[in-house]
């Protein structure tokens, strides 16, 4: 029980500080730097310390004091109470989300069973459906209760894009759910040992599909209307400032790292390396001793794993540079006329290729 | 005759040089209508990824290796500490010139300060014992400059020419702008290029 209770805190704790204190800041570092790369040009490389820039890696510390001593402003005329909790709306579903995210296999140290996923729920994309869909309270009420016309204006296309995307993106997934059988993520992390068997084979149609789904309902350009900043300031966190502006940021840097964990888990083989499987691991660390041998393996998982996400984090934000932003009908067109009848047609095919 | 109104006038032109149809340029043809590989999206999505993955593979590896013939693949310039060898064409603010003595080679003869769109110039001339005329008071409104050369072109004695300098031109104060011919005089050596500059390309004129 005791073994149990510590287990859970530190897997808690590794993804909490793995999240919050390294993706999140980073992850604006990452954003400006590889613009910059791209683009030809060098990026934030002014902070220092000392004389040393390292590339602009102090850029994060000195945005997060400049964040700090910033007002907290509330505008004349909103609503308090909703506008200082929807950055918390906004925020907490991003984290909360990769508590069935596994990061790793199920191995044996001292003859305890260290399974590495926070809650190993049996129904675990429908609970990453939930939270997903629960952080369009956040984007809606943020945008409703700052009484500002652009936040509104925000809000009301985030809330249109976000709802019909969620049906979209629920639909692509059913494709997996039916190859592998489980909704348990833990179950089709390790279905995919076997390399052949990773999503990306099975379902590649359900790959594009779900990676355009979750960028949009991220709101990431080319995805951005809802806080398409030459049209409408900054959407719906205009009147924001300070530790809530950057709430918001950091819900959308969280919720890029929780959709390449999403996308590395269901079609790119979750913590496994191609070709080799958690056993294989077991026994090429031999020399170690079994505990030895266990902690080794687990720790290649990891590795693994957050390699992947890191490699969808990079595709995301090329992708983010790359493309020029839709237009609004273009983007309701490309949910309703395109991906949802090719989303079916695939569960169709699936269901197909499964029965025969 | 021909005159403005001719709807179409006869072209009076030699048949020398390149013949006028080819002169025509090209017309791009611009496709509205997309076609279905481009409506798919996914693979145009994956051609623009191409174009800046490749940029950032290459200044990645720049970073690393730095590309032969150039310093670095990006040409960013780090102002403060690094700083653009300018063309001699620049224009930046207007000095005198001095002779090796250090007096002024301008002779006070009101040419600048006519000329000068913004009337920024102001001389008091004055005439030395040996019958030399020179300015005793130069005053330049940097704050009305225009930075269009103007008095460089007309002077008679390339006594005053645009130097390279573009900083330290702000002032809190416009009675700071006033820049008397103290703070305007420099020294021959150092706007040589520019004099060479203005000699050669003022001369292809009647002056």
């Amino acid at each position: 029980m005791l073994a149990d209770f510590i287990e859970s805190i530190a897997k808690i704790v590794f993804i909490f500080s793995i999240n919050l204190g390294f993706f999140a800041p980073i992850l604006g570092w990452v954003e400006r730097k590889q613009s910059a790369v791209m683009q030809d040009r060098i990026g934030a490389n002014r902070a220092d310390i000392g004389g040393f820039t390292i590339m602009g890696l102090f850029h994060p510390i000195a945005d997060a004091v400049k964040v700090l001593t910033k007002e907290d402003f509330i505008p004349a005329g909103a609503n308090k109470f909703f506008h200082t909790i929807a950055p918390f709306i906004c925020l907490v579903p991003a984290i909360a989300t990769f508590a069935v995210v596994p990061f790793g296999g199920r191995y044996e140290i001292f003859g305890h069973q260290v399974n590495l996923v926070i809650a190993d729920l049996d129904v675990g994309i429908l609970y990453v459906f939930a939270l997903a869909s629960l952080a369009t309270y956040g984007v809606v009420l943020a945008g409703w209760s700052s009484r500002s016309n652009w936040s509104l204006l925000g809000g009301l296309r985030a809330s249109a894009q976000m709802l019909s995307y969620e049906v979209a993106m629920g639909l692509t997934i059913i494709g997996i759910i039916m190859v592998y059988g489980s909704l348990k993520l833990t179950e089709i992390g390790a279905a995919q040992a076997n390399f052949f068997r990773w999503g990306i084979f099975l379902q590649p149609v359900g790959f594009i599909l779900f990676l355009t789904c979750a960028i949009a309902e991220n709101k990431r350009v080319p995805f951005d209307i809802p806080e398409a900043e030459s049209e409408l300031v900054a959407g719906y966190f205009t009147e924001y400032s300070g530790l809530k502006f950057v709430m918001f940021w950091m819900a959308e840097f969280l919720e890029i790292v929780t959709i390449s964990g999403i996308v590395t888990t269901l079609f790119f083989g979750a913590w496994h390396l191609p070709f080799v499987t958690d056993a294989m691991l077991l026994s090429f660390f031999q020399f170690a001793g079994p505990n030895g041998a266990a902690i080794l393996a687990m720790l290649v998982n990891v590795a693994t794993f957050f390699a992947k996400v890191s490699f969808f984090i990079w595709l995301q934000m090329s992708i983010r540079w790359t493309l020029p932003r839709f237009r609004y009908d273009q983007i309701m067109r490309l949910c309703w006329k395109m991906i949802l009848p090719i989303s079916l047609i695939n569960i169709f095919v699936t269901g197909l290729v499964v029965l025969l | 005759m021909n005159t403005m109104t001719d709807r179409n006038p006869t072209p009076s032109f030699p048949n020398v040089g390149v013949p006028l149809e080819k002169l025509k340029p090209k017309r791009v043809r611009r496709r509205i209508e997309l076609t279905l590989w481009e409506k798919l999206y996914v693979f145009e999505v994956l051609r623009g990824l191409y174009v800046t993955s490749r940029h950032f593979a290459a200044n990645m590896i720049g970073f690393v290796v730095p590309p032969k013939g150039k310093k670095r693949s990006v040409f960013t310039v780090y102002y403060p500490e690094e700083r653009v060898t300018l063309p001699p064409a620049y224009r930046g603010r207007p000095v005198l010139v001095a002779r090796q003595d250090g007096s002024e080679k301008c002779v006070a003869c009101g040419l600048c300060e006519k000329m000068c769109p913004a009337h920024a110039i102001s001389i008091v001339p004055a005439e030395r014992a040996d019958g030399d005329r020179y300015p005793s008071s130069y005053i330049l409104d940097m704050s009305r400059c225009v930075y269009c050369g103007y008095c460089e072109e007309v002077c008679p004695k390339e006594a005053i020419v645009m130097s390279a300098e573009y900083e330290g031109l702000a002032e809190t104060d416009r009675g700071n702008m006033l820049y008397p011919k103290e703070k305007l005089l420099r020294s021959e050596e150092s706007v040589k290029g520019r004099i060479q500059y203005i000699k050669r390309i003022y001369s292809k004129c009647n002056y």
